[in-house]
């Protein structure tokens, strides 16, 4: 066993903090929280001479045949800036569903985003639905989709999206325009740009389904584990940055006369802080590793462990940042309540903790080991 | 990053894991399985035949009767011996004492003390805590006054555990009183068979005996059994603190708990709950899961040669926790089961029955070897700098 990361994916790593640094700061955030359009062309551009949109996929597509893990090291360090680029709801996701789906129609589109000619969305969850992926409230009869689909982290700007819908008893995916259907546009926990879609009765053209039957219930479960895991590296990025930021503000403030680091019940919350992220940081190794297994069953349950752990403890870390911080903590002009609201909000995304306590209980009847 | 196990490491499992089917006394997995502590004599059988095998002291280098395994070895034997009911070994000789001997000792005492420690056949109790010090440890006042040919023992030691079954104690005495706190103290070997040693016992709320009292009343202690020079006492302490514990964690001990609260769950065919107890495995599991990467990564750390410091401080801290809480959850989840406390036949389920034993004395976990405070306050202070 070794937990070393490889040189390639640490160069990864280091790149991502440093063009975060330079191109991405609080103000930024701040802008970027109050634009209606989170892709950003002059960034976009930027992410693609970094390699990031090829990153994930084959060479064969013009990609560079990254690992789960080098995405997950960025997806850490975006969540350590605050950044709002939408590039796992844009890139990563509906490329790795259309990888995985690999017909000549599905390759082409993600060539095109590799290639950042096209922006693509993927549209898995309605309100009625919950986190079940598998059976969508949306169906297709007559050759006509109708019904609905609601937080699709499309970040203001997705011109296509990726639809789950119902075809009899199958489950298919299809691509359909975002101009051909009815959209609400709002901001979510974690400031990034949604969209709820209506169907009215949308004329299912030759080419808009892309895969069909069990094959597409596969491919869905692959990519939501992947978005699992990197819900659990963004949350992971925005614990350490707020685990270093209160250290250092508890050296620097005082009360009292003195630090507030001095207190000792100051420092058992930030020892708590400390270990909490070290068990936070194995789990991300763990599940960036596991995510991305031929084994369905091993790797939801490394999935599930991971996002019901980073619900507790990673959702923890953000709550005593805020008390240690005191009443700044809870104002919009500090950053902390932001990573709070990223923090909840991740918590939530793809299986919030019971969801992913029961999956657990159920893959693995709780058998311990040997 | 590779998870997983080479096919040295596992073929190593597979024979660990024969080997223990062979070895492991029946009555002895029964004792764990219902949750319940070995006696002296099952204890000591069973260390024995780890002696015999070369496996008690599991740490050493070879040249000491080690059997020179990697950490990831040591901690594959480590599960597999949990998995298979086998209790842990008795810390005090083998992790605690013995490598001070082999470190910090004479030729001599080495080739006294060590044969007898990794053979099983001599019992070590620890002579640390004092009455008003607790983890304050260079508050401590047992006096030993250097005379011709022995040492003078006097005061008194607490919550000295199995000091009952012991042959031996390792003990912190001060020799100089003028001394500054910390210094001034020696690290002695006590025989407990040595007139002047009283030994009363504390019955703790599990309602077992492991705790006593022990007294010294001008006990005669060798000049030989001092380790190292006199006033190092410190130093070796601190040795002992960040000595290499790749299973401080109790990861293997609390999955072999895990699957015996399935079993138990499993074993009461009117149990009306199990979608909630199941979920709250799951939370357990997932709680472990996260101790047992973190621990991993310490195995794999010491195996490449890295120095293993007081991140040992947050494996205690987290994995006595959990242990709180396992126990605490298998009480909550027998209910009514867990209510029978000293009754003469099985009532309901027997590991349910057992449960508030085990939940009771595990309540000392996050006490004993330094308080999960104290620990706090290591790591605030060294990796946090505050």
């Amino acid at each position: 066993m070794e937990f070393n990361l490889s040189e390639n994916t640490t160069m990864v790593a280091d790149t991502a903090r440093r063009y975060l640094k330079d191109h991405y700061g609080f103000v930024t955030y701040n802008e970027q929280l109050n634009q209606t359009s989170h892709c950003d062309p002059a960034r976009w551009g930027l992410m693609m001479e970094l390699g990031w949109l090829g990153l994930p996929f084959p060479e064969t597509v013009g990609g560079y045949g990254g690992e789960l893990i080098d995405v997950a090291m960025i997806v850490r360090e975006l969540g350590a800036a605050l950044c709002l680029d939408p590039y796992v709801d844009l890139v990563v996701a509906p490329g790795k569903l259309l990888e995985y789906i690999g017909s000549e129609r599905a390759i082409g589109l993600l060539q095109s985003i590799v290639e950042n000619n096209e922006k693509v969305a993927c549209a898995f969850y309605d309100c009625h639905a919950g986190y079940n992926v598998h059976k969508p409230t949306s169906s297709i009869r007559e050759g006509k989709l109708s019904g609905q689909k609601s937080f699709v982290p499309d970040g203001g700007c997705a011109s296509k999206v990726l639809v789950t819908a119902r075809l009899g008893e199958e489950l298919v995916l299809l691509v359909v325009p975002l101009e051909s259907c009815e959209i609400t546009r709002y901001r979510a926990l974690d400031g990034s740009r949604y969209a709820d879609l209506v169907f009215h009765d949308i004329v299912i053209e030759d080419g808009m389904i892309l895969s069909r039957g069990a094959e597409t219930s596969r491919v869905i479960s692959q990519v939501v584990a992947w978005l699992q895991a990197l819900d659990c590296a963004r949350m992971y990025g925005a614990a350490n940055a707020l685990y270093l930021r209160t250290l250092e503000y508890a050296k620097t403030r005082k009360q009292f006369g003195s630090a507030i680091g001095s207190f000792q019940v100051i420092q058992h919350y930030l020892v708590d802080m400390f270990t909490d992220l070290q068990q936070l940081e194995s789990m991300l190794f763990m599940v960036s590793v596991k995510a991305e297994l031929g084994n369905a069953q091993e790797r939801d349950r490394a999935c599930s462990a991971a996002k019901a752990y980073y619900a507790d403890k990673a959702v923890k870390i953000a709550q005593q940042a805020i008390q240690i911080h005191g009443g700044i903590g809870v104002t919009e002009e500090l950053d902390i309540g932001h990573y709070f609201r990223l923090m909840t909000h991740c918590s939530l995304t793809h299986g919030h903790r019971d969801y992913h306590l029961d999956r657990l209980a159920s893959l693995s009847e709780v058998n311990g080991r040997g | 990053m590779n998870l997983e196990f080479t096919q040295e490491e596992l073929d190593f499992q597979k024979s660990i894991r024969a080997w223990m089917r062979e070895n492991v006394p029946e009555a002895l997995e029964r004792v764990s399985a219902l949750g319940n502590m070995p006696t002296k004599s099952q204890q000591q059988q069973w260390e024995r035949c780890l002696g015999k095998q070369g496996w008690l002291a599991l740490t050493w280098p070879e040249q000491y009767g080690g059997p020179g395994w990697t950490a990831t070895q040591r901690y594959i034997f480590d599960i597999e011996r949990a998995m298979a009911g086998a209790p842990p070994t008795s810390p005090f000789g083998v992790a605690m004492v013995g490598p001070v001997i082999y470190t910090f000792g004479s030729p001599e005492q080495k080739e006294r003390w060590l044969p007898g420690i990794t053979s099983g056949e001599t019992l070590w109790c620890q002579g640390y805590s004092e009455p008003n010090a607790g983890s304050d440890l260079a508050s401590l006042k047992t006096r030993a006054e250097r005379k011709q040919d022995h040492y003078l023992v006097n005061g008194q030691k607490i919550w000295t555990t199995q000091a009952h079954w012991a042959d031996m104690m390792f003990c912190l005495v001060r020799t100089d009183p003028e001394a500054k706190k910390q210094q001034g103290i020696s690290f002695l070997l006590i025989d407990m068979k040595t007139p002047g040693i009283e030994i009363r016992p504390i019955y703790s709320i599990d309602g077992h005996h492991h705790l006593n009292e022990v007294y010294f009343t001008d006990v005669e202690v060798p000049l030989e059994n001092l380790v190292g020079q006199e006033g190092m006492g410190w130093t070796i302490a601190k040795f002992l603190l960040t000595h290499e514990r790749t299973t401080i964690a109790g990861v293997a001990d609390s999955y072999y708990a895990l699957a015996r609260m399935k079993q138990a769950i499993e074993d009461v065919p009117y149990y009306t709950d199990k979608p909630s107890a199941r979920r709250r495995m799951a939370e357990l599991e997932v709680e472990l899961m996260a101790l047992e990467y973190t621990n991993f990564r310490t195995v794999a750390a010491t195996d490449e040669g890295k120095p293993f410091g007081p991140e040992s401080s947050g494996l205690k801290i987290k994995g006595t926790e959990l242990q709180q809480k396992m126990s605490q959850a298998m009480v909550e989840i027998g209910g009514l089961m867990s209510l029978a406390w000293d009754s003469p036949s099985v009532v309901g389920n027997e590991s349910f029955n057992n449960a508030p034993r085990r939940y009771n004395f595990l309540r000392a976990c996050t006490i004993y070897g330094g308080s999960n405070e104290i620990q706090k306050n290591v790591l605030a202070k060294m990796l946090l700098g505050l």
